[in-house]
Formats: C-alpha cells, sequence, structure tokens
C-alpha cells in the first residue's frame, strides 16, 4: 500500500514536472476534469513564485521588462523547486541562474544588480538588533578603544561589482525620477544594504570602508581592523566611516573582547 | 600612538554627535508596530499585492506564460548606456 507521502510527493511530480497524475489522486470532479485541476494547481504554483520573484527583483523585472522577466522565471522556476514552508527563501540562486542565461547575455550588469536585490530582501527579512548605544560607548575608557569589538547589524550586506549597481537600483525605486542617464564604464561599486525603521537603504561603500567594514564584521578588533586598512589604503578615514555606518543602522553593540 | 589617537578622535566625534541612539529611538516604535501588520514588505502588504507569498486566488486555467520567443529583454535596460543589447541584437 502506498504512503500518503508518496502520494503527495507523486502529486507535486505531476504538478512541477507535468508528470501524469497519481491514479490515487484521480478524482471525479462535477465540472471539468483532472488534467484542467491538475493545470489549475500548476499554473498557481508557477505564478506564485513568479509573483514571489517579482517582488524580490522589482528592478530587475523593469531593466528587461514585464515578458522578459516572467519567460526567465518560468525557467528559473521549473529548474529551482520551492524547498521552505517560508516562500521568502526562495529565490537565492537567480543571480548564479541569470549568470548563465543565454538570452540575458547582452546584459552584463544584470547577475550583480540581481545580487544586491537579493541582498535587500534578505536585509529586510534580517532579525532585528539593538541600535549603537552611545551612553554606553562613552562609559568606555579611551585606552580600551583598540580592544573594541563592533557588531554589525544582520541586516548589513554588502555587494561588490564592475558595474554601478547602487545607481542602477536607485534608478529603478518607485520614487525615482523616469528619465536617468548610467554610463556602464563608470567604474566598479561596492553597495552596501542596510536596514532602518524598516526601510532599506543601498548606498555606495568607498573600497578602504568597505574592507574596513569587512575586517570589522569577521570581529576583528577596532585597533587591528583600522591599523590593516590604514596601511592598505593610506587614506582611509576612520572618522567619516564610523559616522557614516552608525548613521545608516550599521553599528549595532559592542564588546571588549578579550580584553581586561 | 598614532592609532591610538586617530582611534579617540573618531569615536570621540561619534559620541560628541551623539548619532546612533537620539534618532533612531523614535524609528524602533515605529518598527514595533509595521512588524506588526507581518511578514510582508513595505508596500507590498495590502492584500493584492501580497498574493504572492499567501494567493490561493487561482490563476487562469490557461497557460499564460510568454512563448519562447520573448527572447530579447524589452525594459529599461536600454537606456543604460554601454548596457547594450548589442549582444543580443
Amino acid at each position: 500500500m502506498r504512503t500518503l507521502n508518496n502520494v503527495l510527493s507523486d502529486l507535486a511530480h505531476a504538478i512541477v514536472h507535468g508528470h501524469e497524475t497519481p491514479p490515487d489522486a484521480q478524482a471525479v470532479y462535477p465540472n471539468y476534469r483532472v488534467t484542467t485541476a491538475m493545470t489549475v494547481y500548476r499554473n498557481n504554483y508557477r505564478g506564485n513564485l513568479h509573483d514571489t520573484l517579482a517582488c524580490v527583483y522589482p528592478v530587475t523585472e523593469q531593466l528587461v521588462g514585464k515578458d522578459f522577466f516572467r519567460m526567465m522565471t518560468r525557467q528559473f522556476i521549473g529548474q529551482h523547486f520551492s524547498c521552505s514552508g517560508n516562500l521568502h527563501h526562495y529565490g537565492a540562486e537567480m543571480a548564479a541562474f541569470i549568470a548563465g542565461f543565454t538570452p540575458a547575455q547582452g546584459l552584463a550588469y544584470l547577475p550583480d544588480v540581481v545580487a544586491l536585490e537579493w541582498a535587500c530582501h534578505c536585509a529586510y527579512f534580517a532579525p532585528d538588533a539593538a541600535t549603537l548605544d552611545i551612553n554606553k560607548l562613552s562609559r568606555i575608557p579611551p585606552g580600551h578603544y583598540p580592544d573594541l569589538i563592533l557588531l554589525i547589524h544582520p541586516a548589513c550586506h554588502v555587494v561588490r561589482s564592475r558595474y554601478p549597481i547602487t545607481a542602477i537600483w536607485h534608478a529603478h525605486q518607485p520614487n525615482a525620477p523616469g528619465e536617468f542617464h548610467i554610463d556602464l564604464d563608470s567604474g566598479p561599486c561596492i553597495a552596501l544594504a542596510s536596514r532602518m525603521n524598516d526601510v532599506i537603504h543601498v548606498s555606495e561603500l568607498a573600497e578602504a570602508d568597505a574592507a574596513w567594514l569587512l575586517s570589522i564584521q569577521a570581529g576583528t578588533p577596532l585597533g587591528t581592523a583600522t591599523d590593516a586598512t590604514q596601511k592598505q589604503y593610506p587614506d582611509f578615514d576612520l572618522q567619516a566611516a564610523l559616522i557614516n555606518l552608525a548613521s545608516k543602522n550599521v553599528l549595532t553593540d559592542f564588546n571588549l573582547g578579550a580584553a581586561p | 600612538m598614532n592609532n591610538r589617537h586617530i582611534l579617540s578622535a573618531a569615536i570621540g566625534t561619534l559620541l560628541a554627535l551623539g548619532l546612533a541612539s537620539g534618532n533612531v529611538n523614535a524609528a524602533d516604535k515605529k518598527m514595533e508596530m509595521e512588524k506588526c501588520f507581518g511578514i510582508a514588505k513595505a508596500g507590498k502588504n495590502d492584500c493584492s499585492s501580497n498574493k504572492s507569498a499567501h494567493s490561493c486566488a487561482g490563476q487562469a486555467t490557461k497557460n499564460n506564460d510568454p512563448m519562447d520567443f520573448v527572447a530579447v529583454p524589452k525594459g529599461t535596460c536600454d537606456k543604460i548606456a554601454g548596457g547594450s543589447l548589442a549582444g543580443s541584437m
């Protein structure tokens, strides 16, 4: 005897892959045939995943147009199944998929824009974190500053590109003016996604600031991270970086690590 | 020591500006409220658009996916200089 699990698995395969409907799932409907019912299931499945991807990747959809986006997501959906009960987890592989998607090859920057949109999506659903407590920081004796381990907000994501993805992202936000002029050859870009008041912000980071942030994010004490960054980037301005990142809610807390 | 001086100056400025706490506490309250409405993205949490996440509304029984000939991007990409559709045209 087949288990319910097997029946459901076969039914899922019939929906997703267009296989024949398993006999156990064949029922008699008064108004339509089983194949019609399966088509409704299949279109719901695909339609929901398409809408999910359109929610995650609104800039991408604008860049390529709705028809192309639908065609592209249809292929993606055929190759990538929804494996989580939480639809917000769906679509992570889109950047890699598009990088190998022949009809989109003319848009060299597209995979990076897609990666930035996924970063924004993850930033939106990242856990909440405390905001930096200035009073607590003011109680730290300056002699201990080099030992400070700064904690970075879980919504903070950095995406690097050879293309101006930050400008592209901003040009496609709901309040952006319709006209824009973006030169793809304007040089590489390091995009920072951060979250404040449940709103995602995308800004651009200087190379030195990004290097410093990466080091801090890895748990390096402030003194060591700053030293290393300054060695590599003599122009690095810690004060400007700290103020910039604190104002974007990227710094949430700190501790004194192994220091006494 | 040079490094120490830079750290003191930088954190000193941060403290002087009082950056973090002041302006974000008000934000916390707003956040609590927004979170109550659940998991939908801002601007996406009205009934119509959040169907993306929760729909059981029937899609058309007809397959409305475009044919494979929709193989050329036709969005704002042609406004990006150097962003060439050249490869595909």
